[in-house]
């Protein structure tokens, strides 16, 4: 090679290093800057001078360095770097809504942060430092932040019993049970009602093939002119519990003929002399006499009628049973006397109690229900229906296996598939990349797909074995976040020691009290221990509570202390014999051990002491802003007219003293009375009485208007 | 191959290293499941909804417990008993009234009840049932239902809540 062309090479070698020498410089130059312009650092700059631009610099700065900041609880799998862009989070100078975020506070929660770090409840990437990495859910990191209108679903993942604070949860665990979710997937901490769909095994004899056919086709029954019928103050598509299955025409003749055929208990029908029958049939007023009767004795309380005004359709009345609005052209007549007279008979797990009737009583309310409880319209659209073939009661038989009926709804010699459907017990933490969104256009998250998924199962599965039900916004929203607190088991046994489980809660009833309470289905409405239902005052301690002669004269004809209520006590047309037994039992057994007859005496009361406790009630304490006694006063609390006959003066005094202590989720508020003024109080309560004999109550014009929705 | 080539290819090298550096972040959405889950109807124009923060959101459900038998119109029970007190107490939003009311004396009107604070002996105190953090978060809520709308930094002491 000739000296010109190598010095040539060499002058261009030591140009091609001189630029790239050059150009390492200014990469090497760029990353400081680079890093430098973090975005966590971005962040942490500018809380410094947020922090400056408050009165309390010093303190807002205290804790503060430039680095990343991390909350590490290893035993919690937490390592959460959100302080260190979240600086302000336990500063309580920072909880106003005008503190921009992310330096506001935290809102005041029972658990603190550094004890519990952020994703534990929020979720999202605890290690992240970017933003977009930390709230959002990327390919590699797949769980996004859950968005705060869910975040009740955090505080049940770890508390399995309901939390005050949690009602968005509680309704949601609340929907999944009384859906009957359970029916289908494993759902733990669901409770299992004692019925979850009717037994169908003798549906044949209480309703037509044709009710059937179309029950199974279109469920609603009440709806107005837009489909639309608004339940409890929400409009809603449908109210039955019964979902909408997608059934082509062959399945409903089949499904129909098969149920149509269950008659696994013959009806026996009771029948009324036809003499007696013909002399009341000659009164005009029977109809309306039906209907004041199925008012009086609160039928309301159990279940709704539909009240159609100014085009907007109603449910008025209780929902522990079905709505009846319609029931009349559902029902054979002779069904309907025999249920009443004895549900358990035909239902074994039913709720409604047995009512002890009068034949006059039972033909008048039958009577009712049949002309007035009805819609001519109901089976228009129903084609006319023979007797079913075997071949349409074999493929019926099928189909009640296939399409989950029986996993609902028992019949007799028939055996339901186990875990029908999938396993939800961990749903709440899976992955987006776990989950089939089919050909739905909804974002790739969780919370989306369960939302899809409870609204048209199809949209994404369109072979999802899942019926259709029919949710109001807050009702998605509730079961959403129930199913999202379902995480599965703890992962780590630090975690596992966190859960505080449910209270298994039981009342065993013993004797003649256990027959005549399974009778009347007191836990229908009542909680005994913790257990029963929760429409109607707890009756744990009733025995220290009242006295035993108000017990049975209110079980023989119950009128409410509380006048403005709709839903209230049932006449349940109970015997002498049977509100003795409950009585005698209540009184002995349902006692509060801090309650103690014994230590007052009702004759140490003197008229001064009475004087007192009233000057008392009326002027200092102004207690008749939420009690009535004689004409005047407030109904938030019991009416105390007759609360010397009501009350024993020892349960007065225990209450006074500490109302928590004896109802804990009692409104009245704990006061500071001092003994001498409880002892006057009593006193004065004790002086109060008034016969309780059956008056009439005032019709409030939400009851006037469930006897209306009859006739609509 | 020339040094400008070289250097052009150095150059195209350098460029795609350092736009390597950044990684592409998708751009966040604006995702209406972020929205806040907890909202109150204006009282006084039901077409408008309050959104409400937590401790609002927890003030929400403490008023509807204990509160609203008389501080409103409507009560999840029927008819409401505030037409039973004379005089009648406001009703949770009225701005009118409680607006000019500090926060430290409405904590105290609860705590301590009507009577403590020179008020009507009918509203009582709910001090030994509500936690402090509770009963500012009833307030909280109340605040934010407020109409009119409550002014923070507009409020001026009472007359009773000046000590």
């Amino acid at each position: 090679m000739p000296a010109e062309d190598m010095g040539n090479l060499t002058r261009r070698i030591r140009y091609v290093f001189a630029v790239s020498s050059v150009i390492f410089l200014v990469v090497l130059a760029i990353s400081p800057f680079k890093d430098y312009r973090r975005e966590w650092k971005q962040y942490k700059r500018s809380y410094i001078r947020f922090a400056q631009s408050r009165p309390d610099t010093k303190r807002l700065t205290a804790d503060y360095s430039p680095e990343i900041d991390q909350i590490w609880l290893p035993a919690m799998n937490v390592t959460d770097r959100c302080t260190t862009c979240h600086q302000g989070i336990t500063q309580p100078t920072l909880a106003d809504a005008s503190v921009p975020q992310p330096f506001r506070t935290h809102p005041p929660i029972p658990h603190n942060v550094r004890d519990w770090g952020c994703t534990t409840c929020h979720r999202g990437q605890g290690p992240a430092t970017e933003v977009a990495e930390a709230h959002e859910s990327t390919l590699a990191w797949e769980q996004p932040i859950l968005p705060t209108r869910f975040i009740q679903a955090s505080c049940g993942t770890c508390h399995l019993s309901n939390l005050p604070q949690t009602p968005q949860l509680t309704r949601g665990r609340q929907l999944l049970a009384e859906l009957n979710c359970q029916g289908c997937h494993k759902l733990p901490g669901i409770e299992t009602p004692a019925m979850r769909g009717p037994d169908l095994s003798s549906i044949g004899t209480k309703v037509s093939r044709e009710w059937i056919y179309k029950w199974l086709k279109e469920p609603r029954t009440v709806t107005d002119k837009d489909g639309n019928v608004t339940v409890n103050g929400y409009e809603t598509e449908e109210e039955p519990r019964m979902p909408k299955f997608r059934l082509n025409e062959a399945e409903l003749m089949a499904l129909s003929g098969y149920l149509s055929v269950q008659k696994a208990k013959p009806l026996s029908a009771y029948r009324i002399s036809p003499g007696v029958i013909a002399s009341w049939s000659k009164n005009p007023e029977l109809v309306p006499q039906g209907e004041l009767r199925f008012r009086q004795m609160f039928c309301s309380t159990c279940h709704s009628l539909a009240v159609t005004r100014a085009g907007e359709t109603k449910l008025i009345g209780g929902d522990i049973g079905p709505e009846l609005t319609k029931v009349g052209s559902k029902v054979n007549p002779d069904w309907l006397i025999a249920w009443l007279r004895d549900p358990e008979s035909y239902l074994p797990h039913t709720r409604m109690p047995r009512y002890g009737w009068s034949d006059e009583d039972l033909y008048k309310v039958t009577q009712y229900i049949a002309t007035k409880l009805v819609d001519s319209d109901l089976l228009t659209n129903v084609p006319n229906l023979d007797s079913p073939t075997d071949e349409q009661i074999q493929l019926g038989r099928r189909l009640f296996l296939e399409k989950g009926c029986a996993s609902c709804h028992a019949i007799v010699g028939l055996n339901p598939q186990k875990d029908f459907g999938p396993d939800l017990s961990a749903l709440g933490a899976k992955n987006a990349s776990e989950l089939e969104f089919g050909s739905a256009k909804i974002p790739h998250n969780l919370v989306s797909y369960i939302q899809a998924k409870l609204q048209d199962p199809a949209s994404v599965n369109p072979a999802a074995r899942m019926p259709h039900y029919s949710w109001n916004p807050a009702d998605l929203d509730a079961v959403t976040t129930a199913l999202l607190s379902m995480k599965g088991a703890p992962a780590t046994s630090a975690l596992q020691n966190l859960v505080i489980p449910r209270k298994e809660v039981a009342f065993h009833p013993t004797g003649s009290f256990a027959e005549v309470y399974k009778r009347y289905k007191c836990d229908t409405c009542h909680k005994f221990n913790g257990y029963g239902g929760d429409l109607a005052p707890e009756l744990t301690y009733e025995g220290s509570r009242a006295q035993r002669q108000w017990l049975i004269e209110f079980l023989k004809s119950p009128q409410t202390l509380r006048p403005t209520l709709i839903l209230r006590m049932p006449q349940l047309n109970m015997s002498d014999k049977d509100a003795a037994t409950l009585a005698d039992y209540v009184s002995m057994v349902l006692q509060n051990p801090a309650v103690n007859p014994a230590s007052t005496d009702a004759k140490q009361f003197t008229p001064a002491m009475a004087a007192l406790g009233k000057q008392l009630y009326e002027v200092k304490y102004q207690c008749q802003s939420c009690h009535t006694i004689g004409a005047s006063g407030g109904y938030v609390g019991p009416n105390l007219n007759n609360a010397g006959g009501w009350l024993t003066p020892a349960w007065i005094q225990a209450w006074l003293k500490n109302p928590q202590a004896l109802v804990p989720d009692t409104i009245e508020p704990r006061r500071n009375f001092t003994d001498q003024e409880i002892d006057a109080l009593t006193a004065y309560l004790m002086t109060l009485r008034a016969g309780i004999a059956p008056q009439k109550t005032g019709n409030t014009p939400s009851e006037a208007a469930v006897a209306q929705g009859a006739g609509q | 191959m020339t040094p400008r080539k070289w250097s052009a290819a150095l150059v195209c090298l350098a460029l795609a290293l350092l736009s390597g550096c950044r990684r592409q972040v998708p751009t966040a959405k604006a995702d209406p499941l972020l929205a806040a889950y907890d909202s109150e109807p204006d009282w006084n124009d039901s077409q408008k909804t309050i959104p409400l923060g937590y401790q609002q959101a927890q003030g929400k459900r403490v008023f509807y417990q204990q509160c609203v038998w008389c501080h409103a119109d409507a009560t999840p029970a029927g008819p409401s008993n505030r037409s039973n007190l004379t005089p009648p107490p406001p009703m949770l939003n009225d701005g009118a009234t409680l607006n000019r009311e500090t926060d430290e004396y409405m904590q105290n009107i609860v705590t301590l009840g009507g009577s403590a604070m020179g008020k009507s002996a009918m509203m009582p105190p709910y001090g030994r049932v509500l936690t402090a953090e509770e009963i500012r978060s009833v307030i909280a809520f109340l605040r934010a239902i407020a109409q009119p709308p409550y002014q923070p930094s507009g409020r001026s002491g009472s007359q009773d809540s000046a000590k």
